[in-house]
């Protein structure tokens, strides 16, 4: 009747229920699709068969039974391979855990299956979600739907990139710095970071954790808006304890219009050093867009913004390097075999295990930490921090959203940023809403003028206004294209549903 | 000021990650690149700014009920130790512990 | 080396505590759900949170936030609305995460302090005043029996969690030593743990002991801990430097570990006051070091010198919310506080009479106190005295009584029915039995004869037959009189009350 990858999830649950077609062939046709497309995506790390057709059996017999099914019964979905499965291995990409199985399953995992999802697998990443390429991943890279030669984004880039192929409708990424947003610009998907503590971080493998949040990948807005549903129904995790209930209904007013309402645009980040010229026309674009469709644009500063960076390379590094120093070989993980000590054994575990750039990260988070060094580096950073939030603060009182690029340019090459630090301003419009813990959403907006790449525009809202933000995020869509496109070097191969 | 070899190779040790002579010139070059990187936050004063630890708004005091809930979450012995590279019995193992400057007790 | 009386003249003993409780009265570990209890089977109670699983997050246990509340209230700190967790950081397996998640600057419980009664021998070890030369600080005032009150303040009191227990195999004794591989148990890893840090206000042995029991009778009141040196549930380290009298300045302090009773601590640090007297006498210097204390040797051995501060990387846990404690919260904890053993002994004083060693003896342990009060439930008012008495001189031996029985057996005491001799051979009889003491006092025939005409005759034989003993009466030897009552008791088999034969003794003598 239709290829999997032209269906949405609402499509795909709406056909389970009716009976139209089962959630077992659903789950056969993204097997399908995977097994067609992913030799050359290379999105998955793991592609869970067993548990997919388990899970859609159970949807099945549930739908035999009588019983109410999920609102995402039978759709397919990828997990970032930094969020536990029970059934399968979560390895971060990393040596570190190449052999570690889940003992438990992770919350945001369990609501997405509690709605009726069938787990298709666990998706590549950055290792340890450390970059923004999944150049780092430690097993192989993932390749961009749009261009093979290029780079998904990272660091959920095999969530992105999955998504984009059409192998399966939704998947979840995590973002610590613009890992959801920038790696579905780069993907021509919708990627949505929520406001921090909306969604549960239990079970998910922590890089920051002041920073890190849980989101879904959809090709559309309603799609991300269903998945946020999912994550967030049954209130707060109390495994979480910075996890904060935002239990309202995603899709309600997701189709209102936007008239009258304040779009604020900074215009310094519009002028940014490395922006391209597509990005920044499309962004424009979507501006129009908006403006179009009635909402009022305002000019609105952020004047700490331009320290985001600095104030993430301070946090994060630090988060991390306490994060991953449970990294050992004792208790799971790489051990270096034949050590005489317990120290040799514990350096050379680390040393061996984590990639080029885990270490780094925790090198400097072990440094900034330091005695003394705390006091010039963390501790100012965390003021910075709040400067940043307060600036969000006054520039939310202007407007009801704030518009900018997600990504400051489209996918580029393997290899092509070979300086770490280099790579590290590939986030330069995500970082500064980790670091308030606000919401942002990435939107594709077509292909850039000049590279033909997917370009998006990215928007984001203050803290616990999701909705709103998705609300806005349909309305540039619906602008642009009914909905994301599947990479069409991929679209239509396998993943027939008869 | 820049951080030296030496100061690198203390932090490693620090952090429990063994680097190769080579490794540590890398990692030398990459945390003073790093280091200046951060330099827009020693810029400010931020007399009376207080720091933002939690991203968290007004949210404190969550705290959990002193119920056991083994059933729900404690892992029976063989999903405790499955992920472990050595084990005896139901233990994790770890080899001698000389040649550390650690104590016995730990810290606690 | 010198005994401890000798160092004290000369050096001051500077002393601080740092004393951790596990709150073994909880249902759950500090961070997670898992059972609260480390004597199963190794690795059973743990969970991914107490494991450090990677994707697990710490949820802090209301119980025993309170629970540290209870502490810092009854050791009169003050509470911290706004505190944090930290994340201390130390590479080592008995730590899942490597790192421990603590308190940073700011504790729950702040700026406390314990007032010890020091008295008996033990109020000897500070050398009085008078002995002392050149001592700049205040002197403490003494009663006239040489006992005083030392005002120790508390620091601190931060909560924590407890490391995993780990066994040495392959070495002496289970020690680090020579092992050749170490075994983890995690289930003792995320037990609630409360550290109270004292400030180097304790200058004795003595005081250090007294501290640590005082907190012991404080913590077991408040029902937090079990408190358990020997299986330790309550850790002590010490602390400890010399300076010469009028000094001001502290010395090198060395850090003692390994303390698992009372007496441990006491002899821990008198050897340890003596040893680092005589290496300073020696012109030696003290090494900033940590020193296990060998019981069986009696002595301290150095485990690990400290070269340079420890960094453990301390900052504020993003996982963990901030705390900001609010009225009902720290009101909710005042309450549950009972009364505690300092007012419990006033109390047993002002009501019942008793004397304040008796009170302080009775009002220190809860179980005992507890026990006291059930005895005297029902019990006549003149009975208390001898009830009290016979918990302080005889109960303590007796581990299976209950309070009924004690009250039985201080009624027959009181009412002269038994002898003390009599009281102690009942408890015998009746501990570890539901055996009523009036009935073994019934069929052994113990019950005393308090009838003056039935005792007359024998007084009579007694004083016929011990001329000599008369004589030495009328010469002024009036103690000759127990000698009598002896000769009476034995004529009688034991059935006549002493107290009885005292006085138809002395009154014909004294006709």
């Amino acid at each position: 009747m239709a290829n999997i990858d032209q269906l949405s999830a609402a499509r795909i649950a709406a056909g389970v229920a009716a009976g139209e077609f089962s959630a077992t062939e659903v789950a056969k046709a993204s097997l399908d699709a995977i097994e067609a497309r992913d030799e050359k995506v290379q999105a998955f790390l793991q592609v869970s068969s067993d548990l997919a057709l388990a899970a859609a059996a159970e949807t099945d017999r549930l739908r035999a039974a009588g019983e109410k099914l999920g609102p995402l019964a039978g759709v397919p979905v990828a997990f970032k391979d930094n969020m536990h499965l029970v059934g399968t291995r979560t390895t971060c990409a990393s040596k570190m855990l190449e052999n570690y199985e889940s003992t438990f399953t992770a919350t945001c995992v369990q609501r997405m299956l509690d709605a009726g999802a069938t787990p298709m697998g666990k998706a590549n990443m950055d290792e340890f979600a450390f970059g923004s390429s999944t150049e780092s991943s430690a097993f192989h890279r993932t390749n961009n739907p749009w261009d093979t030669e290029r780079v998904p984004g990272g660091s959920s880039g095999g969530s992105a990139a999955a998504v984009a192929a059409g192998e399966v409708t939704i998947s979840l990424g995590s973002d610590t710095g613009g890992s959801i947003r920038q790696p579905a610009s780069l993907c021509g998907v919708v990627g949505m970071k929520p406001t921090y503590g909306a969604v549960s971080r239990y079970g998910v493998v922590a890089f920051g954790s002041s920073l890190d949040q849980v989101g879904p990948f959809g090709r559309s807005v309603e799609d991300v808006a269903l998945a946020m549903n999912a994550l967030t129904a049954a209130g707060r995790d109390p495994y979480d304890s910075t996890s904060q209930p935002c239990a309202v209904d995603f899709l309600e007013h997701l189709e209102d219009p936007v008239e009258g309402m304040r779009v604020g645009v900074v215009p310094a980040l519009m002028e940014a050093a490395g922006l391209t010229t597509e990005v920044r026309a499309a962004v424009e674009g979507a501006a129009k867009a908006l403006e179009n469709a009635g909402a009022e644009l305002v000019e609105v500063d952020l004047p700490n913004i331009k320290s985001a960076i600095a104030a993430y390379y301070v946090i994060a590094p630090c988060e991390a390097f306490s994060n991953l120093a449970r990294f050992d070989g004792v208790r799971y993980g790489y051990q270096e075999e034949g050590c005489l000590s317990l120290a040799e054994q514990t350096s050379k575990s680390r040393a061996h295990g984590f990639g080029e750039e885990a270490k780094r990260r925790q090198m400097l988070g072990a440094y900034l930490l330091s005695s003394g060094v705390y006091d010039k580096y963390y501790y100012p950073a965390q003021q910075v921090r709040t400067l940043i939030t307060q600036d969000y603060k006054r520039a939310y009182e202007q407007c009801d959203v704030i518009l900018m690029p997600a990504s400051p340019r489209t996918a580029f090459k393997f290899g092509e940023m070979s300086d770490p630090t280099q790579m590290y301003a590939s986030d330069m419009f995500t970082i500064s809403n980790n670091i308030a813990g606000n919401g942002g959403i990435s939107v594709p907006l077509g292909l850039g003028a000049e590279s033909h790449l997917p370009v998006s525009v990215q928007l984001q809202g203050p803290a616990f206004s999701d909705r709103k933000l998705l609300r806005f995020a349909r309305a540039v869509e619906k602008s642009f294209s009914a909905r994301g496109a599947v990479a069409p070097e991929f679209a239509g191969k396998g993943g027939e549903l008869s | 000021m820049a951080l030296s070899r030496e100061d690198v190779q203390g932090i490693a040790g620090y952090a429990r990650i063994a680097l190769t002579d080579e490794e540590l010139d890398e990692m030398t070059a990459y945390m003073n690149e790093a280091i200046d990187l951060l330099e827009p936050i020693r810029q400010y004063d931020l007399d009376g700014v207080d720091p933002t630890f939690h991203p968290i708004g007004d949210l404190s005091n969550v705290m959990g009920e002193d119920i056991i809930d083994d059933s729900a979450r404690a892992l029976p012995i063989d999903v405790a130790l499955k992920n472990a590279g050595s084990t005896r019995d139901r233990y994790f193992r770890v080899p001698s512990i000389l040649g550390t400057d650690e104590d016995e007790g730990g810290i606690a | 080396m010198k005994k401890l009386a000798e160092v004290l003249k000369d050096w001051e003993a500077v002393i601080g505590l740092e004393v951790h409780t596990e709150l073994t009265t909880l249902e759950t570990k500090m961070f997670c759900n898992c059972k609260n209890t480390h004597d199963d089977p190794p690795n059973t109670n743990v969970c991914p949170v107490c494991l450090g699983m990677p994707g697990a997050l710490p949820v802090p246990n209301r119980a025993a936030i309170q629970s540290i509340v209870m502490a810092g209230l009854a050791t009169n700190c003050q509470i911290m609305r706004h505190s944090m967790f930290y994340r201390k950081h130390y590479f080592y397996p008995d730590m899942a995460k490597n790192f421990q998640t603590t308190q940073g600057p700011v504790a729950f419980c702040m700026h406390g302090h314990l007032d010890l009664e020091v008295s008996g021998e033990g109020a000897a070890e500070r050398p009085a005043w008078e002995d002392v030369a050149g001592d700049g600080e205040t002197p403490i005032s003494r009663e006239k029996d040489g006992s005083y009150v030392a005002p120790i303040r508390i620091l601190r009191i931060h909560m924590e969690e407890d490391a995993a227990k780990m066994v040495h195999v392959g070495g002496e004794e289970g020690r680090i030593t020579a092992a050749t591989e170490s075994l983890i148990d995690y289930n003792r890893c995320g037990t609630p743990l409360i550290e109270l840090v004292t400030e180097p206000d304790l200058r004795t042995p003595e005081e250090a002991r007294l501290f640590m029991e005082k907190l012991q009778q404080t913590f077991k009141t408040l029902g937090i801990s079990d408190c358990s040196l020997e299986n330790g549930s309550m850790r002590c380290d010490g602390n400890i430097s010399l300076r010469r009298r009028g000094e001001t300045r502290l010395g090198t302090k060395t850090e003692m570990k390994n303390i698992n009773s009372f007496k441990s601590l006491h002899d821990a640090l008198e050897y340890e006051i003596c040893r680092q007297a005589e290496v300073l006498e020696e012109g030696g210097i003290i090494y900033q070091e940590t020193r296990h204390w060998e019981p069986s040797r009696r002595r301290t051995v150095v485990m690990r010198v400290k070269e340079t501060a420890d960094d453990y990387r301390l900052f504020p846990d993003p996982d963990l919310a901030p705390f900001d404690l609010t009225d009902d919260f720290i009101e909710e904890a005042r309450e549950k506080i009972p009364e505690l053993p300092d007012a419990k002994r006033d109390r047993y004083m002002h009501d019942y009479g008793l004397k304040r060693a008796d009170a302080a003896q009775l009002a220190g342990d809860p179980a005992v106190a507890d026990f006291f009060e059930k005895a005297l439930e029902g019990a006549p008012k003149k009975a208390v005295a001898t009830i009290a008495n016979v918990m302080v001189n005889l109960a303590p031996s007796f581990d299976a009584l209950s309070p009924a029985q004690v009250r039985s057996i201080s009624g027959l005491l009181a009412e002269d029915a038994i002898t003390f001799a009599q009281a102690r051979e009942v408890l015998e009889a009746v501990n570890g039995t539901e055996k009523d003491p009036e009935r073994v006092v019934d069929e052994r025939g113990m019950r005393q004869v308090t009838d003056t005409a039935a005792l007359e005759p024998i007084v009579d034989e007694v004083l016929a037959r011990c001329t000599d003993q008369v004589q030495q009466y009328h010469d002024g030897n009036k103690k000759v009189v127990g000698y009598l009552v002896g000769q009476c008791m034995k004529a009688s088999k034991g059935s006549g009350n002493p107290k009885l034969f005292n006085k138809l003794l002395t009154a014909r003598l004294e006709a």
